[in-house]
């Protein structure tokens, strides 16, 4: 998503008319409302990550179409501003997503998603070593 | 029956839940300075917290969202950000001053250096959120807290003029010797104490934690409605000892052993044994509730894996989240910092950070796509809009009373 823009910089002219918005049949979501910063969940239901930012890509008909749902390090950017590198942004897929509500479902199990590295990090070399930390709560 | 009893135990632990470290000690000193005479802020506040706890449980029932969720959702990164640091922020420093609260207790019950027992109380509210379940650790706390109504108890005992309580409670003015705006400086704290942001967060995720749904926001109401204004009533009693016993003499409280003095002066051993033993189970419930509120707020806005209800190794940033927040909590208490004034500060920096809370609460209670039918009625609506200007009103007025005032000098 761009940096808010400052009001005197308007990039467009006050008057413009808009082209009507093309009304596909089906669901119609918009993306900063019932995308960025919605919870994703696994199939089980295990939260993975919030959706801090998305990756757009636009082909040679000109068709922009959503292609990851990214985490991490872009939420830092996208509060201060700024990009970070692209090899290190963390992405699911969008061809996972099986739904879309107040939360973001995937199709898939989490466990093996790369966004997931910190939460396996601390359960291998952690949480996952104190005694108790592989058992259910009594 | 058995609904009776669920109905029951959790009224009894929603009054025995609702006095903290912050309720104790900010009643009993603002009790022993202005007597009565600020009672009102207690209503006041015992309603608010009604209205929103209510409000962000019935939330978390229909939607399936907790608080911190909401907050990220609704006002995006950065403001959700900013919000995120400030209740953490605010949320850590209860947490450091229950812990407090905890190791005085102790250290009244056993005459052993507080400083002694604070790495053992540190160490004894991370086992319990280590291994101890949701509702048992909820429960135990809460139960046990109940015998703080040994206050209530000892304001008979001590045969205070009934009618002089009363009338400085129903005609507030501010006692000779103190100023205005110091009343108002306490005044805030008192809400602060009442309506302390993590108690939404832990109840908004307790509702998650225990798999609420819509069948059972008519049971979460009853224990809120019935259960927090008696606890209030506690936090009143808790005024009432002061102001009998120490506005008389001019004294003003600085330690949790004059807290627990009234108590001591009006039953003896017998009542000043079990006064303690509810400070400890208060406090340490309160401890339990903020540390996991610490571990809720962070996982809701990054989209962790949270809750008691998974083993640790399944919400790892949650759990270590939590473990680093009470190692914090028991450092700082460490360095030797007085947790009578770390409280002082918590409550008046909670009243500080209210708004930021709320306001999302009352923006999602009112939307379809979440609630469906369960959205706000034009009451509680009406009622909501009237807390968020008062909400506002004393997180603004906050600071600038800290600084005139010298916090309450």
């Amino acid at each position: 998503m761009s940096p808010r823009l400052r009001r005197h910089e308007r990039p467009f002219p006050p008057d413009e008319q808009l082209p009507d918005p093309p009304q596909p049949a089906g669901l119609v979501l918009d993306a900063r409302l019932h995308l960025l910063d919605r919870q994703l969940d696994d199939v089980e239901g295990t939260p993975v990550m919030t959706i801090d930012d998305l990756e757009l890509e636009t082909d040679a008909d000109g068709l922009t179409t959503v292609v990851h749902l990214l985490s991490g390090p872009v939420l830092a950017t996208r509060i201060f501003g700024g990009r970070p590198p692209r090899d290190r942004w963390h992405r699911v897929a969008w061809r996972h997503v099986a739904d879309v509500g107040t939360v973001v479902r995937l199709g898939i199990r989490g466990d093996g998603l790369d966004v997931l590295w910190v939460e396996r990090w601390l359960r291998d070399h952690v949480i996952g070593r104190i005694p108790g930390g592989r058992h259910a709560p009594e | 029956m058995k609904k009776i009893f669920a109905v029951a135990l959790g009224v009894l632990t929603a009054i025995g839940g609702f006095v903290d470290i912050g309720d104790l000690v900010t009643n009993a000193v603002v009790g022993a300075r202005f007597g009565m005479s600020l009672v009102w802020v207690v209503v006041v506040g015992v309603v608010g917290i009604c209205l929103f706890a209510q409000m962000s449980g019935r939330v978390a029932a229909v939607s399936g969202r907790a608080t911190f969720e909401i907050i990220r959702e609704r006002l995006g990164p950065r403001v959700g950000g900013a919000n995120l640091v400030a209740s953490f922020l605010v949320t850590v420093l209860t947490l450091t001053a229950e812990i407090g609260g905890i190791a005085l207790a102790l250290e009244l019950a056993s005459s052993v250096e507080r400083r002694l027992w604070i790495p053992f109380a540190g160490l004894a509210v991370w086992l319990v959120l280590w291994r101890v379940k949701f509702s048992v650790l909820e429960n135990v706390a809460g139960l046990l807290g109940l015998t703080l109504v040994v206050f209530a108890v000892a304001l008979f005992q001590l045969g205070p003029d009934w009618g002089e309580l009363v009338d400085q409670a129903v005609h507030p003015r501010v006692v000779e010797g103190e100023g205005v705006p110091t009343y108002w400086y306490y005044a805030i704290a008192l809400f602060g104490a009442a309506m302390t942001p993590y108690e939404v967060f832990f109840f908004s995720s307790g509702a998650r934690e225990e798999k609420w749904t819509a069948k059972d926001i008519k049971q979460s109401r009853v224990n809120v409605v019935v259960g927090f204004p008696l606890g209030g009533l506690l936090s009143i009693a808790i005024a009432g000892c002061a102001a009998v016993v120490f506005l008389p003499r001019a004294i003003d409280v600085t330690s949790l052993s004059q807290i627990t003095l009234p108590v001591a002066m009006a039953g003896g051993k017998l009542l000043l044994a079990l006064v303690i033993l509810g400070i400890v189970a208060a406090t340490f419930g309160a401890a339990l509730e903020t540390a996991l509120s610490t571990g809720y707020t962070l996982a809701q806005y990054f989209g962790w894996s949270w809750g008691k209800f998974h083993r640790p190794a399944q919400a790892t940033r949650f759990h270590t989240a939590m473990l680093v927040a009470v190692l914090v909590g028991t450092l700082v208490l460490l360095t030797n910092v007085d947790p009578i004034a770390v409280t002082e500060y918590s409550v008046v920096f909670s009243a500080i950070a209210l708004p930021l809370t709320y306001l999302p609460i009352l923006v999602v209670a009112n939307d379809r796509e979440y609630m469906g039918e369960h959205v706000n009625g034009r009451t509680t609506n009406a009622l909501g809009l009237v807390y968020l200007v008062i909400i506002v009103a004393a997180s603004l007025a906050a600071i600038p009373l800290m600084i005139a005032t010298g916090a309450g000098g």
